[in-house]
């Protein structure tokens, strides 16, 4: 089901970690690659550069800034 | 970046811009030196101050083959709600001075009602802009923020 749920992995481990992130890299861009934490990163391009540079052209990885709640975006 | 239309034109279709996307400048690169081809699109968007951030309509992700990086909840005026994948993108405007950005977080979600537009420039680009309008003129003004 990869196809249709993707990143569901890399989700997995961000919640499993986000807590003990909160505490030293609120803020911050965390790159998850399957199971593996890329690290961490201010910017999002930064960020992006290196997950594109662990996981390769075409596969998919998480780019997502720690909070302790997803933000709801809104569009008016 | 300055242009003008009547004020009545400006006030029917917003403030709206052409922008070029495509994958990201990164993924263009390391893929054209090993013979990949990647689809680069004009499109409509509006620059939409009410929209937190930019968002694309769905298959501008498909045609370009963007790369999924998030998943990012959304609610609308009408109350639409949801879960709309993130991808990675490459936004630049064709014509102007105006840096475009090598990658930078776009949402794909239906922008209903708006045929016109496939994009819907948000604040997280507006974040870097300084916008002037101007509605007694038609006048618009985008200039980068230093």
């Amino acid at each position: 089901m990869a196809e249709e749920n993707p990143l569901e992995e890399e989700l997995r481990v961000f919640e499993a970690h986000r807590s003990e992130w909160l505490l030293t890299h609120t803020g911050e861009f965390v790159v998850i690659v399957g199971p593996k934490v890329v690290g961490f990163h201010a910017d999002y391009e930064s960020a992006f550069k290196a997950g594109l540079s662990a996981a390769g052209l075409g596969r998919s990885f998480l780019l997502r800034q720690v909070w302790a709640k997803e933000p709801v975006y809104l569009i008016y | 970046m300055k242009w003008q239309r009547s004020p009545s034109k400006l006030l029917l279709e917003g403030p709206h811009v052409e922008i070029l996307i495509s994958t990201t400048r990164p993924e263009l690169e390391e893929g054209q030196a090993i013979g990949l081809e990647y689809r680069q699109l004009q499109v409509h968007a509006l620059i939409d101050t009410g929209a937190s951030l930019t968002v694309i309509n769905p298959q501008i992700a498909r045609t370009c083959k963007l790369l999924q990086t998030d998943w990012n909840r959304i609610t609308t005026v009408g109350g639409m709600a949801g879960s709309y994948p993130a991808y990675a993108a490459a936004i630049s405007f064709p014509g102007s001075d105006l840096p475009g950005f090598d990658a930078i977080r776009v949402v794909a979600c239906p922008i209903i009602e708006q045929p016109f537009f496939s994009c819907l420039i948000g604040r997280d680009i507006l974040r870097k802009w300084l916008l002037t309008y101007n509605g007694p003129t038609g006048e618009i003004e985008v200039n980068a923020h230093q």
